[in-house]
C-alpha cells in the first residue's frame, strides 16, 4: 500500500506519487514549495497555520496540504490568487500580533515567519494588534527553569511546541489553555514548567517556527547566521543522537539541534544533549600536560611530559615485567582513540590489562549474551522498536539514562499500543505508560524471571518449535525454574502473585517481544546470571532475530559498544577475537609486527585490588576517572595512591587526575574528529564542532606520540588512518570507513566495502555459537552480596539522573545543568522517612561498612519500601564511597545496585 | 419486565393506551422548560392539589412541549370519548374553572380565550390515535393559523405524551419500528429504506444520512460507535432541547435502529449541560428502557446489543463539530481535528463513529414504519421530509414549527409567525445561527431548502430563525454573532481565530462610528478569507452573518461609516436618545422637553427652531417616527412628542416672540461668502436647505413655479390639518433671513436648468413628486374625473363640488384621505375605495379615524376596472373589481389579487389619488441619471447628481414621502453644499448648546399619555377648522413630565 502511486496535477503539471502521501509531502517531492509554519515532519499537523492552503480542484474551500492526502487524479493549485490572497491574510493576521523587534530577536534569520513575511512582502500587518491579553502570570510558568525561555508575545499559536510535546517527546508537558483568541500555550494549571512532567528535552524549542521558545544559555548570543554550525553525535549516552552543534565566532559551543535521523533519534534530544555542550568551553579546562613534582603539579612541555611518562612507564615494564602495567581505554573516546590505546597496551607494554569503564556497566552483559547467543550486543535497532508488541523493561530506568529511547517507546505506545511491562525497584517513569508495573527488591531478578518462565511453560505458551530447533540446554533449564513456584517468587522479590502472572500472560502471547536492560540487571555479583535469564526468557518464547524481537541492552555512555568491540578488554582483541587463540594472536602479531602476550589481562575492576596486592605498578589511563566511578572509593583511592606511577589523559583536573603523576591535556568529544559505536551498533561519524583549546591534543595523538616515544612508532596523520586499520583487523568493522558514514551511520557487522550493515543479528536464528545453536543456562537465584541487616537496614541502589552524567566532571560544569540540580540527595519511601524523622529537603547521614556521605534527602515514593536511592554523580557526596566492590565471578562487575546501609537524620548544629 | 416478543410489546401498548385515553378525565399540562418557565410546574400543583382536595377522579400527568411558545403553559384536556383539547396561556387562576368544566363535562364552557384548538384525531405516525368528535365551535388544530402549514413527523409526540413514561410512547407506536427492523429486516435493508427517504442531515450541512450510514456500516471494525449530537448551541434555538424534553423514546429509538443497521454497540449521546430537564429526561427513559431490555444485552431475544450512555458537554459552541465533539467525549479540549479521515473511517476512540443530530435521529422511525418512499413525498424533491425551526425574534406566534422542507419564508414568518410583533416592518430573517445568514424581505418567497439558503449566502444549519425588523440594526447584529463566533472559536486556525477577532473588531468601530471608508471592503475580503481557510465548520460559516449583512444591507454599514448614524437606534454612541435617532431632522427632543418644563420656553423653541425651522407645520403633520421609538412604550404609550412640539411654537408664535428670535438669527449668520446657490422648489426641502445656507453666509435665491411658496404643504394639504397662516408666517420667518424667491419660474420651462448652474455655484433641486399617476382605465377621460392633487390644490378655496354629490375616492394614501375629507367638507358624500386591507393602507392611522369618524366611507379589497359613463361624457359609476389577499410583497403586505367578481358604486364624480412622481422631464433634457426613469439618481450620503454643482433631495430623490424626510435632505444638503466651499466645522456653529439639567428620572412620572382635544364632529364636517387643537397647559405639563430621558448618559 505504501508503495503505490497515484496520478496527481499540480499547477497544470502532471507527476506521479505516492497515495500515502499528503499534498505537501507530494509537492516537495516534485520541486514545488508550499509555506507552512505548523507542520511538522513525521508528526501529526496541528493543521492550525493555515499558510499551506491550496486549491483543489472540487473542494468547496482551500485545502490544507499538510493533512489532506493525495488522490488519483487530483488536481492542485498551489499560485492561484485566491490561495496567495488566503495565505497573505492569514499571514497579516499573524504578524499584527506578532512583535517587530527582529533586530533584538534571537531567532532573526531562524524564523520561518520572517521568511514569509519577507516573501509576500509584508512590512507590517494592516490589522490591529490585539491587547496584549497575556500579563505576567503566563510568564511566571516558563521563567524559573534554567533552559527554556517563552516570550508569549511572539508565540503565534502553531501548536509545533505542544505537537512536538506530545508525539516526540511524548510528555505532553504543555499544551493551549484557553479558547479563540484567549489561547495560549501553557502548562497544566499553569503550574511552573519545572513541575510538570517537563524533561526540559527542548524539541519544542527546535521546533518553535518563530522566537517565542529559545534555549535561555543561547540568549543573547548571537544570531544563527554568526554561528557556525557541525553535525556530529551527542557525547552523552548510547543512544547516539545526531545533533548538529553551533558555535560563535568565539569557539563557544552556543546551542545545538537534533537531527531528523529517522533510524535513531529523528530530531530528538534529551537535556543533555541540549543543553550539555557547555563543559567544552569551561575555563577548567586542562591546557598544558602537568608534571607532578613534590606533590604538587607544574606546567610541562610535551615533548618533557611524554619523555618522562615513557620514561617511567619503560622502567616499571622491565623491573616488574609488562603485566604490572594497566591500560584504561575510556567509552567517552572514539573507536580509533581506544582502538590505538589496546594496541598501545598489547603492542607497546605487551600486556593484555587493558580495559575500559564497560567493565562497570555492560560487562555482564557482553559475558551472558555472549554465552546465550554468541555475541555480547545488542541484537536489534532502535528503530525495531515500532514492529514489538510487547516491550519489556527490566533494571533500566530508560526515560533518564536513555531518554530519547524512551521517547521512542512511549510514542510507539502511543500511536500502536504494544503492551509494556516495567520492572524496576523504583517506580521509575516508564512504570506510568506501563501496562504491568513490577516493583521487585533489587538483586532479585533471577527469581523473578523464572519465575515468569514457570508460568510461561505451565500455561504452554513456550515456543516449543523454536526451542527445538535453534537451541539447546533446555531440559536443564526446566528443571531449575519448576522450582520457582509464584509463591515463593512472590516472597523473594515482594511483588503481587497477580502482577506476575499478568506479566507471563502478555509475554508468553507476545508476538514480537523486545527486551530493555540496563545496569539494574548487570551491575549485581549476579549480573551475568541475571542477563543469561533474560537470554532464556527470549529464548523460551523465541522472540529473538527478527524485526521487532530481541534483547536490547542499552548502552550507557557514548561509546561502550565501540570501546569493547575494538578491544579495550583484557581477553580480546578489536572484534572480540579471543587473545587466547593462536590464529588471532598471530594475525595480530603480523599486523603489528610485535610479539603479543596471550594470557588474558586483568579487568578495571580488580586494578585496586591488584594494586594493594603489588602486582600492579602503574597505570595508565585515557579518559576515565575511577576514582569516581569504582566501587568502594576509599578503598580504590588507597589503592591507586600505592601505584609507583599514574599517568592520565583527560580534559578536567578530575578526581583520578589529581592523584596523577602525569596529566595530558586532551580533546573532549565535540572537538574529536572519529567514530562512535552507539547502542544499537551504529557506528557514527564524529565531527569536531570546536577546537580544542590550545596546548591539548587528541587522545590517539597522545598514544601515538607515547608509543612513538617508546619506541614504537606510530605515525598516524589523523583518525581516518586509524579507521582504516581497524576495518583491516575487525570482521565485523571490515567495511566501516568514514568515508562511508559522511550521510549516516552503519550498524556492524558490515563485513565488507559493499555490506550495508546489519539490522538485527541472529536472522533466521543463526547464533554464532557452534552448530549455530543458543545456549540455555540453568540459573539458580542466589542472593546479593551484602543484604540488610540490623545495623543497616536499608538496601541501597545507586543511579543516574536525567540532568547528571556519570561522575558529573562534564555536567556539573554546565551552568544550566547543575543550577537545575547542585546537589546529591537520598530518596526514600516516606513511610520510611517517618519511622526515621527525616524530613524532605533536609540533610542526612547515609553510610554502610565502607563510608558514610551527607546529603539531602527527598521522601518520594519511588523506591520501595526498605530500600534507597542515591544518584552517583556528586563528587561532594560520592555514592561510591557506600557501594560494595563485591565482584560478579564471571563479568568481574562491582555490585553497585546492591549494598546494606542505614540513614540518619543529621542533626542541625546549634548557633 | 423484560419485552422479548410482540405479544409483550402489545401489553404494554394497551397499558399505554390506558393511561393516554383513560376511563376519567386525563389533564396533561406541558412542562417543557419554556412551559416550566412560565409557571408550567405551578400550573400543574394547582392543577394536583384541587384536584385532591375536591377527590375528583382525573388522570393529571406531564407532557412535552407543543411548540406555540408564545401561548405557555399549554394544558390538554381529555374527556373519555370527545376530542382532545388544548388550552393556552393557563395560569394558576384559570384552574379552578378548567376543573369544573371537566367535572361537568362541558369543556366548551371554558372561557374562550383561552381555548386554542381541538384535536379529534392524532396521526403519531406510528400509530393513530383517535380521541373523539364533539365541540364544533372549537377550531380543529389544523384549522388555526399557527399549525395550519405545519406537518409534524419530528415533532409527531412532542406535547401530546407523558415523556417519562415510556408507555406511553410505545402506545404512540413506539418501538415497533425497532421491533420490526430487529426481528425482520437486514441491516442493509434498513439502509435501503434511509438511502430512499433521502433524509439529510438536520445538524445543518445536509448530508445524506443513508450514505453516512452506509459508509459506517462498511468500515471495519471490532467496535463501532453512534453518537446522538445534541449539543445544540445556537443562539435562538432550542428545536433539540424541545424534542428531546418532549419526546426521549423517539430518539431512543432512532438510535436503536441506527445500531442495528450499522454494527454499533454503543451510542453516545453528546448534550449540553445546559439543559438539565432533557438530560433528567433522557436519563429517565434510559433507564426505563434498560428496564424494558429494550437497551442493553440480547434486545427483544435477537441476539441484538446496544446501550446509550451520556456525556454532558461543558459548553463549548464548537463541540457541535463532529470532529471536536468527538475530541471532547476523549477527554480533550474541544478542538476540530482535520477530516479526512471521517469519523465513519475514524472517529471516537479511533473506531468508525457515526454522528447525526437529534432530529435526523427522531427521523427513523418513522422511515421504518412508514417506509423511506412515504417520507420522500413530503418536502422538496432534494429536500425531503420536514424541517423543526424554531421561530424567534421580533413576530407575534414564537414557537417550535415543523414544517416541510420547500416552504416558504413568507409562510413561516407571516401565516405561522403572524408578521410582526410591534406592527412594525419586520426587515430580515437570520437562519442558522451564527453559522447562518440575514435573508432580506426581498428573498422571503425562497423556499426553505438546503441549496436555497446556501445560495442566499445563509444556512439551513440546526434551524434557529430569528424574525428581524426596523429595530433591528444589521451591523450590530453581526457584531452579536461574530463575537459569538470570536469567543467560541478554538482558536486552532489563524483564520478563524485572529480573523474573527479582526472582524469584530472593525465591526465594533463601526457601531461607535469609527468605521472607515476601506471596512467594507476589508471585512468581505476577511470573511472569505475565514470561509476559505478554516478547518471546521465554525470558521467556514462563522463570517456568514458579516458577509450576508454586508451584501443586502451594505447601505446601513455606509450609514453607520459615512453619518455615523445607526437608523435603527441600536448603536448607542451614535446617538442622543431613541428619538433624536428616528427623527430625520435629528431634532434633540430630550432637550426641548426638559427646557419647557425648566420654564425655558423661548429657549425650548430656539432648541426647536434650529433644527427644524418649521416647527408649526411639523408640529401638526409631521408622521413622528419620534414616538414609534419612545422607550416610554415599554411603560404605557409614548410620550406625545410632536403634540409638544407643537405646543411650544405655538406658545412662541401667540407671544409673538418668534421674529425676535429670527432677527438674532439673522444678525447671528455667518459673514457673507459670496457664494450664490440656487434653490429650486419652495417646498420643505428646498425652504429648510435655503434656512441654513443663508445662516451660513451665502446668497440664496429659491426658485418656484408656483405663485407662492410651501410646496405640497401649501398645494395639498388641507386647511383643517394645517391653517394657513401658520404656514405663510413660518415661511415668512424664514424669508425675512434674506433669502431671495422667484415664482411662477418652473425650471427647464421658464429658465433653462444650465443657466441656472452656470449662474450659481451650486444648485439644490428640490422640485418634490408631484405628478399624478394614472390607472389608465376606460373612462378615465370622463368629466368629473379628477386627479387628487388637483382637487386638492382647489378644493380649500373653490367649490369644485355640489351639495349632496356623490364622490368616489380610489387610493389609500394621505392624499386619498385628505381628498375624501375635503370632499366631505364641500357637501359631498365621499366613498373611499383601496385595493388592499385597512391595515395596509399606507395613510395616517388617526386621520383614517377621524376620517371615519367624519363619515368617509370605506371599501376595501376593490380596484376600479371601468369608469362608466351616463352617455353625456359624465361619469356615472365606478365597476370594482373584488380583490383577494394573495402572497406577501417586499414590504411583508399581502398582495391584492383579483377575483372574477365586479360590482358598481354609482357616483357623481372620480377623484383618482393613487400616487404622485417626479416629474423627470427636466433631467432627461438635461441629461441627469435617473433610478429607473423617474426619481433623480443622487449619492445616497451627499446627495451630489451626476452632474458636479446640482445636488437634490427632498421627494424628488424618493417619491411621495414625509415632510420630515425631505427637510433632512435640506438640511443634509445645506451642510453638504458648504462644505463644497468652505471648510470643516462651520454646520456644526449655528447650533446653540443649551445647558440643561441632566437627571433621569428614577421612576417614571406622569400619567399615561394625554389625548389632545379634537373638534367635535359636527363643528369640524362642514368647515376647515383645524381640526386637532393641541394640548392644554395641564395636558403639556403631564406629558413633559412623562419623558425618561434617555439622553442622559452614565450615572
Amino acid at each position: 500500500m505504501e508503495n503505490k502511486l497515484v496520478n496527481i496535477k499540480v499547477n497544470g503539471k502532471k507527476y506521479k506519487v505516492a497515495a500515502s502521501s499528503t499534498i505537501l509531502c507530494a509537492c516537495k517531492g516534485c520541486g514545488i514549495d508550499i509555506p507552512s509554519l505548523c507542520y511538522l515532519e513525521g508528526v501529526s499537523s496541528e493543521a492550525a497555520c493555515s499558510m499551506c492552503l491550496v486549491e483543489v480542484k472540487g473542494a468547496k474551500t482551500l485545502v490544507r496540504a499538510c493533512v489532506m492526502n493525495v488522490s488519483e487524479n487530483m488536481e492542485i493549485f498551489t499560485k492561484t490568487q485566491r490561495v496567495n490572497n488566503a495565505r497573505r491574510i492569514n499571514l497579516e493576521l499573524i504578524l499584527a500580533n506578532h512583535p517587530l523587534d527582529c533586530a533584538s530577536c534571537d531567532k532573526d534569520g531562524d524564523c520561518r515567519l520572517q521568511d514569509l513575511a519577507g516573501e509576500f512582502g509584508i512590512k507590517k500587518s494592516r490589522y490591529f494588534s490585539r491587547d496584549k491579553i497575556f500579563g505576567k502570570k503566563q510568564n511566571t510558568a516558563w521563567q524559573a527553569n534554567p533552559f527554556i525561555h517563552l516570550d508569549p508575545d511572539k508565540c503565534i499559536q502553531c501548536g509545533c511546541c505542544i505537537n512536538s510535546c506530545k508525539h516526540e517527546a511524548v510528555q505532553e508537558a504543555i499544551s493551549f489553555s484557553g479558547r479563540g483568541y484567549r489561547q495560549k500555550v501553557s502548562t497544566p494549571f499553569s503550574v511552573p514548567l519545572e513541575q510538570t512532567n517537563c524533561q526540559f528535552c527542548g524539541v519544542c524549542v527546535q521546533v518553535c517556527p518563530v522566537g517565542a521558545l529559545v534555549e535561555k544559555p543561547r540568549i543573547g548570543k548571537g544570531k544563527l547566521k554568526d554561528f557556525i554550525s557541525t553535525d556530529t553525535i551527542c557525547a552523552y549516552c548510547g543512544v547516539g543522537c545526531n545533533i548538529i552543534l553551533y558555535k560563535d565566532i568565539r569557539n563557544n559551543l552556543v546551542m545545538s539541534k537534533g537531527i531528523a535521523n529517522k533510524k535513531i533519534n529523528n530530531r530528538r534530544l534529551c537535556v543533555k544533549g541540549r543543553f550539555g555542550y557547555e563543559y567544552a568551553d569551561s575555563p577548567d579546562r586542562l591546557t598544558t600536560p602537568l608534571i607532578k613534582e613534590n606533590g604538587k603539579f607544574r606546567k610541562a612541555a610535551w615533548k618533557e611530559a611524554l619523555s618522562y611518562t615513557a620514561r617511567k612507564l619503560s622502567k616499571i615494564k622491565a623491573k616488574y615485567g609488562p603485566d604490572a602495567i594497566g591500560v584504561l581505554g575510556s567509552s567517552r573516546c572514539t573507536n580509533e582513540d581506544n582502538y590505538l590505546i589496546q594496541k598501545f597496551a598489547r603492542a607497546v607494554i605487551q600486556t593484555n590489562n587493558v580495559d575500559n569503564c564497560a567493565r562497570l556497566c555492560h560487562s555482564s552483559t557482553v559475558a551472558g549474551l555472549g554465552k546465550a547467543f554468541g555475541a555480547g550486543a545488542a541484537t536489534n535497532s532502535i528503530s525495531d522498536i515500532e514492529d514489538a508488541d510487547v516491550i519489556f523493561i527490566i533494571g533500566s530506568n530508560m526515560a533518564e539514562t536513555h531518554p530519547v529511547i524512551a521517547q521512542i517507546v512511549k510514542e510507539h505506545k502511543k500511536n500502536n499500543n504494544p503492551k509494556i511491562i516495567v520492572c524496576d525497584p523504583r517506580y521509575v517513569q516508564m512504570a506510568q505508560v506501563a501496562d504491568i508495573f513490577i516493583q521487585q527488591f533489587p538483586g532479585t531478578d533471577v527469581a523473578l524471571l523464572n519465575g515468569i518462565m514457570k508460568l510461561i511453560i505451565d500455561k504452554h505458551l513456550d515456543n516449543r518449535k523454536f526451542i527445538n530447533a535453534h537451541t539447546q540446554g533446555v531440559n536443564e533449564f526446566k528443571k531449575v525454574v519448576n522450582k520457582y513456584d509464584l509463591k515463593k517468587v512472590s516472597r523473594t522479590t515482594g511483588v503481587q502473585p497477580c502482577r506476575i502472572e499478568a506479566a507471563a500472560d502478555i509475554i508468553g502471547q507476545a508476538k514480537n517481544m523486545m527486551i530493555f536492560f540496563t545496569m539494574g540487571i548487570t551491575q549485581h555479583t549476579t549480573g551475568v546470571d541475571n542477563v543469561l535469564s533474560i537470554a532464556n526468557l527470549a529464548l523460551l518464547t523465541g522472540n529473538i532475530g527478527r524485526r521487532g524481537a530481541g534483547v536490547m541492552p542499552l548502552r550507557g555512555q557514548a561509546n561502550v559498544q565501540g570501546s569493547c568491540d575494538l578491544g579495550a578488554l583484557p581477553n580480546v582483541f578489536p572484534g572480540y577475537q579471543k587473545v587466547q587463540d593462536p590464529d588471532v594472536i598471530k594475525k595480530f602479531q603480523d599486523a603489528w609486527g610485535v610479539e603479543l602476550s596471550a594470557k588474558v589481562g586483568l579487568p578495571v575492576s580488580e586494578f585496586a585490588e591488584e594494586s594493594i596486592k603489588g602486582n600492579l605498578k602503574a597505570v595508565y589511563i585515557m579518559g576515565e576517572n575511577p576514582l569516581m566511578t569504582e566501587a568502594d572509593i576509599n578503598k580504590t583511592r588507597y589503592a591507586y595512591k600505592k601505584l609507583e606511577f599514574l599517568a592520565i589523559q583527560s580534559i578536567f583536573l578530575s578526581e583520578t587526575a589529581q592523584m596523577a603523576d602525569v596529566i595530558f591535556p586532551a580533546a573532549s568529544a565535540y572537538e574529536k574528529e572519529g567514530t562512535f559505536t552507539n547502542t544499537d551498533r551504529t557506528v557514527q561519524l564524529l565531527r569536531p564542532a570546536k577546537q580544542m583549546p590550545k596546548g591539548a591534543k587528541f587522545d590517539w595523538q597522545i598514544v601515538s606520540d607515547l608509543s612513538t616515544a617508546m619506541g614504537y612508532p606510530m605515525l598516524y596523520k589523523n583518525s581516518t588512518q586509524i579507521a582504516d586499520e581497524i576495518a583491516q583487523l575487525t570482521p565485523s568493522y571490515a567495511g566501516i570507513h568514514h568515508y562511508r558514514l559522511q550521510k549516516e551511520g552503519i550498524q556492524w557487522p558490515c563485513i565488507d566495502d559493499k555490506h550495508t550493515g546489519t539490522l538485527f543479528l541472529y536472522k533466521d536464528a543463526a547464533f554464532k555459537k557452534p552448530n549455530k545453536k543458543a545456549q540455555f543456562s540453568a540459573i539458580s537465584y542466589k542472593q546479593a552480596n551484602e543484604l540488610p541487616d540490623k545495623k543497616y537496614p536499608f538496601i541501597l541502589t545507586t543511579g543516574r539522573i536525567l540532568y547528571h552524567f556519570h561522575s558529573g566532571n562534564e555536567t556539573r560544569r554546565v551552568k544550566v545543568l547543575d543550577k537545575f540540580v547542585p546537589r546529591n540527595y537520598v530518596e526514600i519511601h516516606p513511610e520510611d522517612a517517618r519511622k526515621l524523622k527525616l524530613k524532605h529537603n533536609e540533610m542526612a547521614n547515609v553510610s554502610t561498612r565502607r563510608g558514610s556521605i551527607k546529603l539531602t534527602v527527598r521522601i518520594s515514593e519511588r523506591p520501595k519500601k526498605g530500600v534507597i536511592f542515591i544518584p552517583f554523580h556528586f563528587k561532594e557526596a560520592a555514592a561510591n564511597v557506600l557501594t560494595n566492590s563485591a565482584l560478579d565471578p564471571v563479568s568481574k562487575i562491582p555490585e553497585y545496585k546492591v549494598c546494606a546501609a542505614c540513614i540518619k537524620p543529621l542533626k542541625k548544629k546549634r548557633r | 419486565m423484560k419485552i422479548s416478543n410482540l405479544s409483550a410489546l402489545n401489553a404494554y401498548k394497551e397499558k399505554g393506551l390506558k393511561k393516554l385515553k383513560p376511563r376519567i378525565p386525563r389533564i396533561a399540562v406541558g412542562m417543557g422548560t419554556c412551559g416550566i418557565g412560565n409557571g408550567a410546574d405551578k400550573v400543574y400543583h394547582c392543577f394536583k392539589k384541587i384536584l385532591k382536595n375536591k377527590k375528583i377522579k382525573a388522570y393529571l400527568s406531564k407532557t412535552g412541549c407543543f411548540g406555540f411558545c408564545a401561548k405557555e403553559p399549554l394544558v390538554n384536556i381529555y374527556l373519555p370519548h370527545k376530542p382532545l383539547i388544548i388550552l393556552h396561556s393557563v395560569s394558576t387562576k384559570d384552574v379552578p374553572e378548567i376543573i369544573n368544566c371537566v367535572k361537568s363535562g362541558n369543556l366548551n364552557k371554558i372561557s374562550k380565550e383561552k381555548i386554542l384548538c381541538k384535536i379529534e384525531k392524532w396521526d403519531h405516525l406510528t400509530e393513530q390515535i383517535f380521541y373523539g368528535r364533539n365541540f364544533p365551535e372549537i377550531p380543529a388544530w389544523d384549522k388555526t393559523p399557527f399549525f395550519k402549514s405545519q406537518k409534524k413527523i419530528v415533532l409527531r409526540n412532542c406535547g401530546l405524551i407523558n415523556p417519562e413514561d415510556i408507555d406511553e410512547y410505545i402506545a404512540a407506536g413506539g418501538y415497533q419500528a425497532l421491533y420490526k427492523v430487529v426481528k425482520q429486516a437486514l441491516p442493509h435493508k434498513v439502509i435501503q429504506q434511509l438511502k430512499a427517504s433521502k433524509l439529510r442531515g438536520r445538524g445543518g450541512a445536509g448530508f445524506p444520512t443513508g450514505r453516512k450510514w452506509e459508509l459506517t456500516k462498511q468500515a471495519k471494525a471490532d467496535q463501532k460507535f453512534i453518537i446522538c449530537n445534541a449539543d445544540e448551541g445556537d443562539p435562538g434555538a432550542y428545536m433539540n432541547r424541545n424534542e428531546i424534553e418532549s419526546d426521549p423514546h423517539s430518539l431512543l429509538e432512532g438510535m436503536l435502529i441506527g445500531a442495528y443497521a450499522m454494527g454499533a454497540t454503543e451510542g453516545i449521546i453528546y448534550v449540553r449541560a445546559e439543559y438539565p430537564l432533557a438530560i433528567g429526561r433522557l436519563k429517565t427513559a434510559i433507564a426505563a428502557a434498560r428496564n424494558y431490555k429494550i437497551l442493553g444485552e440480547n434486545i427483544f431475544n435477537s441476539g441484538f446489543c446496544f446501550d446509550v450512555n451520556i456525556v454532558e458537554g461543558a459548553g463549548a459552541f464548537v463541540c457541535g463539530e463532529e470532529t471536536s465533539l468527538i475530541a471532547s467525549i476523549e477527554g480533550f479540549a474541544g478542538r476540530p481535528r482535520p477530516r479526512p479521515p471521517f469519523p465513519s473511517q475514524k472517529g471516537l476512540w479511533t473506531k468508525p463513529t457515526n454522528i447525526n443530530n437529534v432530529e435526523t435521529w427522531f427521523n427513523i422511525p418513522v422511515i421504518i414504519a412508514r417506509g423511506g418512499k412515504w417520507f420522500a413525498k413530503t418536502g422538496s424533491a432534494s429536500s425531503t421530509g420536514t424541517k423543526v425551526f424554531s421561530l424567534v425574534g421580533k413576530i407575534q406566534n414564537t414557537g417550535l414549527v415543523e414544517l416541510p422542507l420547500g416552504t416558504s419564508l413568507e409562510t413561516i414568518i407571516y401565516d405561522i409567525g403572524g408578521g410582526s410583533s410591534l406592527g412594525k416592518k419586520i426587515k430580515a430573517v437570520q437562519t442558522g445561527g451564527p453559522s447562518g445568514g440575514c435573508i432580506p424581505r426581498e428573498f422571503f418567497s425562497t423556499a426553505v431548502d438546503y441549496e436555497s439558503l446556501a445560495r442566499l449566502g445563509a444556512i439551513m444549519g440546526s434551524g434557529g430563525m430569528v424574525a428581524m425588523d426596523e429595530d433591528n440594526c444589521m451591523v450590530d447584529v453581526a457584531q452579536y454573532f461574530v463575537e459569538f463566533t470570536t469567543s467560541e472559536s478554538c482558536g486552532k486556525c489563524v483564520s478563524c481565530r485572529e480573523g474573527l477577532y479582526q472582524a469584530l473588531g472593525i465591526i465594533k468601530a463601526v457601531t461607535k462610528g469609527q468605521g472607515k471608508l476601506k471596512d467594507i471592503e476589508e471585512l468581505e475580503r476577511l470573511g472569505l478569507a475565514i470561509k476559505d481557510s478554516s478547518l471546521c465548520g465554525l470558521g467556514q460559516t462563522g463570517p456568514n452573518p458579516v458577509l450576508t449583512t454586508l451584501c443586502y444591507f451594505q447601505d446601513e454599514y455606509k450609514e453607520h461609516i459615512y453619518e455615523q448614524r445607526c437608523a435603527a437606534g441600536i448603536c448607542e454612541s451614535l446617538f442622543l436618545s431613541p428619538c433624536e435617532n428616528s427623527c430625520p431632522l435629528h431634532m434633540n427632543i430630550p432637550a426641548f422637553i426638559q427646557l419647557f418644563r425648566e420654564k425655558r420656553t423661548e429657549d425650548a423653541f430656539w432648541q426647536i427652531i434650529q433644527d427644524n425651522p418649521l416647527p408649526g407645520v411639523t408640529g401638526r403633520i409631521c408622521h413622528h417616527p419620534c414616538e414609534s421609538r419612545c422607550r416610554r412604550m415599554d411603560i404605557d404609550q409614548a410620550v406625545g412628542q410632536r403634540e409638544i412640539h407643537r405646543y411650544i411654537s405655538d406658545t412662541i408664535y401667540k407671544q409673538n416672540k418668534d421674529k425676535l428670535i429670527f432677527k438674532t438669527l439673522r444678525k447671528k449668520r455667518q459673514p457673507e461668502t459670496g457664494k450664490k446657490i440656487a434653490v429650486v422648489g419652495a417646498g420643505p426641502a428646498g425652504l429648510t436647505a435655503a434656512f441654513y445656507l443663508r445662516r451660513l453666509g451665502h446668497k440664496v435665491t429659491i426658485y418656484e413655479a408656483q405663485a407662492q411658496a410651501g410646496g405640497m404643504l401649501q398645494l395639498t394639504i388641507p386647511a383643517y390639518r394645517l391653517p394657513r397662516i401658520l404656514l405663510k408666517r413660518e415661511i415668512k420667518n424664514i424669508a425675512g433671513l434674506g433669502i431671495k424667491f422667484v415664482f411662477n419660474k418652473k425650471i427647464g420651462v421658464d429658465i433653462p436648468l444650465k443657466k441656472l448652474e452656470k449662474q450659481h455655484d451650486a444648485v439644490f433641486i428640490a422640485i418634490g413628486a408631484q405628478k399624478e399617476l394614472i390607472l389608465k382605465l376606460p373612462g378615465e377621460n370622463l368629466k368629473g374625473v379628477l386627479s387628487g392633487v388637483a382637487f386638492l390644490e382647489k378644493g380649500g378655496f373653490s367649490k369644485t363640488l355640489m351639495q349632496d354629490e356623490k364622490i368616489v375616492v380610489i387610493g389609500g394614501g394621505n392624499v386619498a384621505i385628505d381628498a375624501a375629507r375635503t370632499a366631505l367638507r364641500s357637501g359631498a358624500k365621499a366613498i373611499l375605495i383601496y385595493r388592499r386591507q385597512e391595515n395596509d393602507m399606507p395613510a395616517d392611522k388617526q386621520e383614517i379615524e377621524e376620517a371615519k369618524k367624519e363619515g368617509v366611507v370605506f371599501e376595501f379589497l376593490a380596484t376600479p376596472c371601468k369608469i362608466i359613463d351616463n352617455g353625456k361624457g359624465q361619469v356615472q359609476a365606478v365597476e370594482l373589481v373584488r380583490m383577494e389577499s394573495g402572497g406577501f410583497d417586499v414590504s411583508g403586505r399581502r398582495i391584492p389579487v383579483p377575483t372574477d367578481k365586479t360590482f358598481r358604486v354609482s357616483c357623481d364624480k372620480v377623484i383618482l389619488a393613487i400616487g404622485e412622481r417626479v416629474d423627470s422631464q427636466i433631467f432627461k433634457k438635461n441629461g441627469l441619471a435617473q433610478v429607473k426613469n423617474n426619481t433623480l439618481k443622487v449619492d445616497k450620503f451627499t446627495l451630489k447628481s451626476s452632474r458636479e454643482k446640482i445636488y437634490a433631495g427632498g421627494d424628488v430623490l424618493t417619491g411621495p414621502a414625509t415632510v420630515a424626510q425631505a427637510m433632512a435632505d435640506g438640511k443634509k444638503a445645506a451642510k453638504i453644499i458648504d462644505l463644497r466651499f468652505m471648510r470643516k466645522g462651520r454646520f456644526e456653529k449655528l447650533f446653540k448648546a443649551f445647558k440643561f439639567k441632566q437627571i433621569a428620572p428614577v421612576e417614571p412620572q406622569g400619567k399615561s399619555r394625554s389625548l389632545p382635544r379634537t373638534l367635535l364632529v359636527k363643528d369640524r364636517v362642514k368647515n376647515f377648522k383645524e381640526v386637532a387643537c393641541g394640548f392644554s397647559k395641564a395636558q403639556m405639563e403631564n406629558e413633559t413630565i412623562r419623558c425618561l430621558r434617555c439622553d442622559v448618559k452614565g450615572a
